[in-house]
Parts: C-alpha cells; structure tokens; sequence
C-alpha cells in the first residue's frame, strides 16, 4: 500500500508538454502527487528541451521520465497504449498535434472514457490564429500585456519574465482539477482546451469591460493605480549597496515601493518623514489632491529615500502602517528573505543530480496541514524510467522494454 | 459545468478573489458574503459610466467593472456578523459549504471560527491566504499589489533602465496568487472525493509571486552553466527577453515581437530572400560558441529589418513562417481581434440593468459529442440574492 498522501497521489498524468507553460502545470501537478509521465527524445532533446539545461531543470522536477520516438509508428503504438490508462493527457502543442499522432481525445474516448485530455495550445483549437506559433512574449504582445506595461509614451517594454507562461501552466492546473471533479460525478473524462492568449486577453478583464462599457481604452500608468485614487504609489529610489564592478546598468541599484492607500498612512509616512512643510500642504491630505499633485510627491519622496538603506525604510514604514516593500531581486530572494527562509520556500535538491550534482527546488506554495507536498525528486535523463514506467503503467517486461530500447522506439 | 454542486463560501480580498473567480466561471455556486455597507470591493475602478458621472467620481451608486469582473458569477449576501442573527447566518452557511476561501484579515473571516467548522465537519477545505504566512518578521506587513510584487521579485524585472521598477498593470500580482487558491482548493478537494478528508490549506501571496519568476531562480542557481556578463542577476531591460533573442522593435504603423528563435535558419532564409541577412551567412555564426554573437548580432539585423515594413504585415508574414513573432496591440484591437471573434470568445453579461461585451471564459470543456456551457450569470450591483440563499438555509422570508 502507497504511504504517498499528498493529494494526487494515484493519479497517473501523460506529461507532452515542452518549453514552459506546459511543463509548469504538470510541475505543479506532480507535486501535488501525481504520477507524471514526462515524454521526451534523444532527437528533441536540444536546447530547453535538454534534461540538463538549467531551464529544463527548473520545471521539470517530480516526473519520471518516458523517451518515445513518436515519428515511429512504433514510438505511437506506445503512446496509444498509454493514453489508454492515463487519467490525464496534457500537451502544449499547436491544436491538433496529438490527433495527427492518432492519440488525440477523439480516438482515445471510445478506448478511456476516464480519460481528459488538457490542451494548452497558444490560441485554442480553432480560428485563424490557431496554427500561431507562439512564446510568451508572443502572446504578451497580442493580449494587450506588452502595450499596457510601461509608462506613457512607450510600448515596448511589458513584462520582465514569461508571466503568461506562469500562468498559463496555473490555469493548466485548474483546468485538470476541475475536469477531475467532473470526472468524479459524471464517470466521463472531458476535454479541456486553454488558449493562452486567451488566458493572457483575461487578465484585462476590468480595462476590457472599462472600454466595451464606457468606450475609455486604458493607457500605460507606470506605477500608479489605473483606476483608484492612490498617491504616493512606486517605486523610490534608495542608497545603493550592491558592488557592480562591470557597471552593469541596473545591478547597483536599491529601490523601494511605498503605496499609501489612505488618508491614514499618508499621515504616517509625513510623520516618518518628521513633517516637512510640503508634505502638510492642504492639497495634499486628500486622496484626490494627492493624486493631482503626484508628480511633486514624488519628487520630494525620491529625495528623502535615495540616502536611506531600502530594508531599514520598509520595516520603519510598515511598523507605521505605511505599506512598503523592497524592491528584491533573485539574490535578495534567495540570499536573505526571511519569509522564504522561515518557510524553506528555496533549498537544495536533496536527491542530487548524478551528472550535475546539485540542483535547487522553489517549493510548491501550498502548505496542506494533512496531506503535506514536501517531496521533490530530481530531474531525470532521457528515458531514466523506461523500464519503470512501461511496466507499471503497460505490465511490460523489462526484456521488452530492452528491445524496445534497442530498436529505437524508447529513444 | 465542471464544477457544478460545489459550494464555496467566498471570504476573500484581492489576494484571493481570482481565485474564487475561477471557481465561479467553473460552475461551483460560490455565495460571497458582504457587509451590509455592501462589499468595500464594490468602489474600485473603473465603475460604469452613468448618465451625469464623471470619469473620477466613485459613487456608491456606481456599478464597479473591477467588481463585475472579479466578483462574477457569483451569489451576494450581506450579513453583519457583529449580530446574533448574522453570526448565526454565517456559521449555517459554512456548515453547507464543500470550500471556504478566507484572506486573513477580509470580512467575517474573524467571526467565521473556522477551526471549530473544521472540527465539526472534517471533509471541510479551508484555503487560507495571506500575504507572507502566518509567521516570520514581515507576516504582519501591509503588502498591497506593488508592495506584494516589489518584495516578491516582480517589479525587480520589469521596466527599463531609463524607469523605475514597475508593476504590472492592474493586480498581477494577486492573480498569480488566486490561481493558486483555486488550485489548492480543488487539488483539496479531490483529496475529499478520494479519501473523505478535509483540511486547510496555507497560501501565501509572497511564496506564489516568487514561484513564477522564469529566470530568476534559474540565473542565481545555474549562473556557472549560463555564464551571464550579468553574473546572478539579470536587471531590468525593457522588453529583452533573458535568452537576448526576443525583443521588442518599432515597425511602421506599430510594435512588433521580433525573434531569430526557436529556428535561426529559417529566419536567416527569409533574410536572404530580402537581401537583407548583413553578414549572417558568416560560418563563424553557425559555430556553437559563437551563439551568442549570432543572437546578438540577429537582433541587430532584425531590428534594422524590421524599422521598414509595415507592423500588421511582418507579423503576419512571419508567423505563415512559423517564426513566433507577435504584434504589439493596444486595448482597442484586443478588443477587435479576429481570432477571439472567431472562436466568439467575448460574451454579453448584464450589469444591472445594462447588457455589455465582457471576457469570456478561459477553459473550454467539451465531450466528443457536445461543447459544456459555462455559466455567464448576470451581476448584481447589490447582495441581492440574500433572500434565496437565507431560504436554502432554513431562514423564512419574515
């Protein structure tokens, strides 16, 4: 009997997924539990699609690993066989891939009517866009991320980071949990298809319904608020403490973010600030006159932060009740965040690597009190669990699986 | 609907609301309890435009679209918990739920006592959010959206050199984490179907910020392999994606995603067939070690390329390609797209007495035979729906 009580344990997952968004969902997944069956192949194992690439380390971790030459029939024999006792088949190719292969919903229902499938291609099956090859930032230029994220006058900065890939993976996640709670009351495993451009497109939702409703097509806003009255709200400089011998731009600098979001803590942030005249102007002590007068704000603010040490500021304002908060890179997060530390939220591999040695976990941000997801194995090389995979899921015998390995098929 | 006879008791803030929005547009019957002053969510912008209201008022009369949008789907219920009858409301309606979804320190969650429902109905799911966990130095820290993104490691990447740090448009921030809360709440409650057990489950707003950062973690821990000039931290730089090969470049008439990748030869042929590939077809280029002279030197002659041709057209052109450029649109032509118009992606909601164009929904459930509707109820402006759900409760009209 299974001693595994994290959540999904049981559930069997076949994991076609490649890039980000897709192996995210299944990351969280088999995290949660599940049996994740990771395909991958020697001939498309280049680049972020190499089990040693450090991108493919970071989300790749809790599966097992399958490899499948699925441009053998052979390779989609194996893949038919096992879609026939999956609970779940996800990809994140361009729609109709796996029908193509012969193991898309429509063939494999009659065969698993327990079987979902979850397809998170870039722009859903359907539509003239549906055959896009897309990336994040793709998709961020399309659904309106890439535009809105700057300030005004420029519409090519967006997103630092692959923020729709995150979340396409979550919504990924989402949809395989509910079609599992379909599952549990009707018998019967649906399909489920996510466009991430439309995932990215929701994300508007509330300028979206601004302009349908009101005809207002919002605008880059930096760091203000698009719609409520809060003032000061960015991000202010601080004295830098960061050695930068090659005088990369950016990596010397310290900034912090004071949001105040009530006539309250403006009184408090004045207060820190030992009150000078300007800050108890009477234009000043409502929200709307804050607003008005925001670029002087935050001129004055810039000058009192930029000399003072960006932690010792955030823990002043948020013993004041003044929200504040460090702008924190990589190696802050990593290095000396006590929230993570406390929560062991970053940490080394325990099982390490044999080819690379260590390798790091970002935990799963979820912490169930009874079935708790605290187990993480490494990531595996092309066809580690071959013989392990095809005998639990297929019964198939390891001197099978080996003349499989020799012909090519598991390759 | 996927999610149908779910019962969800919605006690959320913004850290979570999306959360339950999820749920919600999935088909559970998420009631959202309110105070009787009606939800302080009600007042954030943009509100619906009225005859006679200005772009900044912010009457309470006014129908909130932030509300309309976050709150969709779902039943209103004003209860004071601060009374008798109120408090005794809020427990029955915990006592039929199957998930509760509490931000700490929203409404009613310190009248819910929720540890002793759970003791009571042991199959219950609590999601329970904060902003850094219920311990540690900052747990007590005021963390709105910028604020959560700031520490979380957000705003560290976004912007440019010539910026500040910047925010993500709206409440990113808090989406990342109520995608969990659904997550979480339905990963819980599996674990009921399958093992009859409930239990709560913690969500932290920072952890989730930090979870979705693609190259943060990675350039810290593997700065060895990737051999960055930028050593461990890669600094804000507008829209250069971390590889180099993506990048946002002005074309005529617009803005347009350029990239040599993921197949720099079919980019470099149809380089050729402009006569415009430079000095690309160097062989020192196709050298291994030289990747990433050829990346930056392909985004030189990309950009340069690009400054000429007509934005909607070299999109176009390069995805019939397959290269995955994307085009840079505003609003607006979100708003117009043809591929959401083709796959009647936007829907008719109505908002109060007003029917408008809304977003539709992101998860598209279908059998072999048939597509499964999901729920496109229509908003209420007010907790209207109190007399029904105190009915299902056993309360009487009187």
């Amino acid at each position: 009997m299974s001693t595994d009580n994290r959540p999904l344990a049981g559930l069997r997952i076949l994991d076609f997924t490649h890039v980000l968004a897709g192996p995210f969902a299944t990351r969280i997944l088999a995290d949660m539990g599940a049996d994740v069956v990771k395909i991958n192949s020697s001939q498309r194992a280049v680049g972020t699609q190499d089990p040693q690439h450090p991108y493919y380390l970071m989300w790749n971790r809790n599966k097992r690993a399958l490899a499948l030459n699925l441009a053998t029939d052979e390779g989609k024999e194996v893949a038919h066989a096992l879609c026939q006792q999956a609970d779940v088949v996800i990809d994140n190719f361009s729609a109709g891939v796996l029908d193509r292969w012969g193991i898309g919903y429509k063939s494999i229902h009659p065969l698993n009517k327990r079987a979902i499938y979850v397809q998170m291609s870039g722009m859903g099956d359907g539509g003239p866009w549906s055959k896009f090859v897309t990336y994040a930032p793709t998709i961020h230029a399309l659904c309106g991320l890439t535009h809105i994220t700057g300030v005004e006058g420029r519409e090519d900065i967006g997103i630092g980071f692959s923020y729709n890939d995150h979340q396409a993976g979550l919504h990924g996640a989402v949809a395989v949990l509910a079609a599992l709670e379909q599952r549990q009351r009707t018998g019967i495993g649906h399909r489920v298809d996510i466009s991430q451009f439309e995932v990215g497109v929701s994300f508007l939702g509330p300028a979206l319904l601004d302009y349908f409703a009101n005809g207002t097509a919002a605008r880059p806003v930096g760091n203000d608020l698009p719609y409520d009255r809060a003032a000061p709200h960015g991000c202010y400089p601080c004295r830098s403490d960061r050695p930068n011998p090659d005088n990369i731009p950016g990596l010397d600098e310290r900034w912090i973010a004071i949001a105040c979001m009530s006539d309250q803590q403006w009184l408090a942030l004045a207060e820190l600030m030992q009150q000078p005249p300007w800050a108890m102007a009477s234009e000043l002590q409502s929200a709307q006159g804050r607003v008005a007068n925001k670029h002087t704000i935050d001129q004055h603010l810039a000058a009192w932060t930029q000399t003072q040490d960006a932690y010792e500021l955030m823990a002043r304002c948020q013993a004041a009740g003044v929200p504040a908060g460090v702008v924190q890179d990589g190696a802050d997060l990593i290095e000396s965040d006590p929230q993570l530390a406390r929560y062991n939220f970053v940490r080394p591999m325990q099982d390490v690597h044999p080819d690379l040695g260590p390798t790091w976990v970002d935990a799963l941000p979820i912490h169930f009190e009874k079935t708790p997801c605290e187990q993480y194995q490494r990531v595996r090389a092309i066809g580690e669990d071959n013989t392990a995979v095809l005998q639990d899921w297929l019964a198939m015998s390891a001197s099978a699986v080996a003349a499989k390995e020799q012909d090519g098929t598991l390759r | 609907m996927p999610l149908n006879g779910v019962r969800v008791v919605d006690l959320t803030d913004e850290r979570g609301i999306f959360g339950a929005k999820l749920l919600a547009d999935l088909g559970a019957d998420v009631v959202r309890p309110e105070p009787p002053a009606g939800d302080p969510l009600r007042q954030r912008g943009p509100l619906l435009k009225t005859a006679g209201s200005s772009d900044q008022s912010h009457e309470d009369d006014q129908i909130s679209l932030w509300h309309a949008f976050y709150a969709s789907n779902r039943r209103f219920f004003a209860v004071d918990p601060e009374t008798s009858d109120g408090m005794t409301q809020l427990r029955q309606l915990l006592q039929h739920a199957d998930i509760v979804l509490v931000c700490q320190g929203a409404f009613a969650v310190d009248h819910a006592n929720l540890d002793d429902v759970q003791e009571q109905r042991p199959e219950l799911v609590i999601i329970d959010v904060s902003s850094f966990g219920a311990d540690g130095p900052w747990a007590d820290y005021q963390a709105p959206d910028i604020v959560a993104g700031a520490l979380g490691g957000f705003a560290a990447t976004t912007g440019d050199a010539d910026t500040p740090p910047l925010k993500g448009f709206g409440d990113l921030n808090f989406m990342v984490s109520g995608a969990y809360v659904a997550i979480a709440a339905l990963a819980a409650l599996h674990n009921v179907r399958t093992h009859g057990q409930g239990q709560r489950a913690t969500v932290s707003v920072h952890e989730c910020i930090a979870s979705c950062l693609e190259q943060v973690f990675m350039f810290y821990w593997y700065a060895d392999t990737l051999q960055r000039p930028e050593g461990k931290v890669l600094p804000r730089r507008g829209a250069l994606h971390w590889s180099d090969a993506y990048a946002v470049v002005p074309a005529k008439n617009g803005s347009v995603m350029v990239t040599p990748a993921p197949d720099f030869d079919t980019q470099l042929m149809w380089l050729i067939e402009e006569g415009a590939q430079e000095d690309l077809i160097d062989p020192k280029y196709q050298e291994p070690e030289n990747l990433r002279l050829r990346v930056e030197r392909s985004m030189q002659v990309l950009r340069a390329w690009s400054a000429n041709k007509d934005a909607e057209d070299l999109f176009l052109q390069a995805q019939a390609r397959h290269c995955p450029y994307g085009w840079v649109l505003p609003l607006e032509a979100v708003a117009e797209n043809p591929q959401l118009a083709a796959r009647n992606w936007y829907k008719s909601i109505k908002l109060g007495e007003q029917k408008i164009t809304a977003p539709g929904p992101v998860f598209h459930f279908s059998t072999a035979d048939s597509d499964i509707e999901l729920p496109q109820r229509p908003h209420a402006s007010a907790a209207t729906h109190a007399a029904d759900i105190l009915a299902e409760l056993g309360w009487s009209n009187s």
